[in-house]
């Protein structure tokens, strides 16, 4: 609100066009596009395809705002792990699924063919003989399929990462989503981490 | 011990001294067994034959392999219902290629006993039906109870996971 050394010169304004008359409508030239048809237009300037690649766009956002949600909402809502007890880690994941800590309360149910299941809980110590059971496991899980890595032995060795027969992690082997640390992490951890892969479904985009 | 245990040990120790002469070469005491036999790697066979027939030591409990640098030692522990105790069989091998005769033909149950000493402190045994890894993966290439084995950082130990 000082004073400034220019000043603003108003243009003149252009003169107001005379009203239609009253009762007459003003004329419509062209019919106006809808906003795909227009993008459409635009885009096929530079792109051959651009309709169908246009509308390929549209339906992913349409399944990504619409139906991703309700998949990552029912899958993570009925995790089905895998029943198989590696090491010591596994009295503990058994104590979780028991009466006491209950995880089935989560929708998580411990299944006993890989081919019902979608998430891989490799708790115990993985020797380099069961190495490639683990991956055979994991290959027959269908998609989509995440993996927990339970216990120091899972996530890097742990007490026996110098040992001659043990993978010194098994993210090795398979890609891990959530590591869960302690030896052996107790039911709460356990839970814990199942919380964390179901918060990651959620937001899962692809 | 028992006197009827010593008695045992000295009948077991005469039968063998004559039917063995020279491949026999005694027996100490060991606590909780009837004893230790110390034998010549090349009547293997006959021993285990008749240590199992004669003397009715019908199940191999335990095979063990020993690496005492100069020599390694090879330990079978067979136990007896009919004389309810145990009777260790040692004998010490070469440390350059040590070698002895498989015990499987005598004693089945010796199959995967052997199999994992091989891997485990390299001891061969000659005529196994199938001398191969038990516990460790295919094509592994250290024996780690060895002496001469080191701890490696697991970046050094190359270990091929052979997908079936
Ligand atoms: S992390 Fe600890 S409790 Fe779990 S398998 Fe390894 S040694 Fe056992």
């Amino acid at each position: 609100m000082t004073g400034t050394s220019t000043t603003v010169v108003p243009k003149p304004r252009p003169p107001i066009e005379a009203a239609a008359p009253a009762g007459e409508l003003p004329m419509v030239t062209q019919p106006a596009l809808p906003f795909f048809e227009i993008e459409t237009l635009r885009a096929e300037q530079f792109i051959p395809n651009a309709k169908e690649a246009l509308g390929s766009m549209i339906a992913e956002q349409a399944q990504d705002k619409l139906i991703r949600p309700v998949f990552n909402w029912a899958g993570r809502n009925s995790l089905f792990p895998l029943h198989w007890g590696l090491a010591c880690c596994a009295i503990e994941f058994a104590a979780a699924f028991g009466a006491r800590w209950d995880a089935e309360r989560f929708g998580v149910v411990p299944r006993s063919s890989p081919r019902q299941c979608d998430l891989l809980i490799v708790n115990g110590t993985v020797t380099w003989k069961v190495a490639h059971k683990l991956i055979t496991l994991y290959e027959q899980m269908p998609e989509p399929k995440w993996v927990i890595a339970m216990g120091n032995c899972a996530t890097g060795g742990g007490p026996f990462r110098t040992a001659y027969s043990v993978v010194p992690g098994v993210d090795k082997l398979v890609p891990v989503d959530v590591y869960i640390a302690g030896c052996p992490p107790r039911p709460e951890a356990l839970l814990d981490g199942i919380l964390l892969l179901e918060r990651l479904i959620q937001e899962r985009r692809e | 011990m028992e006197a009827s245990a010593r008695l045992f040990q000295r009948d077991l120790m005469g039968k063998l001294s004559k039917r063995f002469p020279t491949g026999f070469l005694g027996l100490d005491p060991f606590p909780g067994t009837f004893g230790r036999i110390r034998f010549d790697p090349a009547i293997a066979l006959e021993l285990f034959r008749e240590i199992r027939d004669v003397h009715a030591f019908e199940h191999l409990a335990m095979v063990a392999g020993i690496d005492w640098v100069e020599r390694r030692e090879v330990l079978y522990t067979v136990w007896s219902d009919v004389h309810r105790g145990y009777l260790l069989l040692s004998a010490m091998l070469p440390a350059e290629r040590p070698h002895i005769e498989t015990a499987t033909t005598v004693w089945p149950s010796a199959n995967w006993h052997e199999r994992e000493t091989w891997e485990l402190v390299d001891i061969t045994f000659d005529h196994h039906p199938d001398l191969r890894n038990l516990l460790l993966p295919t094509g592994y290439q250290f024996h780690p109870l060895l002496r001469s084995f080191k701890l490696h950082e697991p970046e050094e130990l190359e270990v091929k996971v052979r997908h079936v």
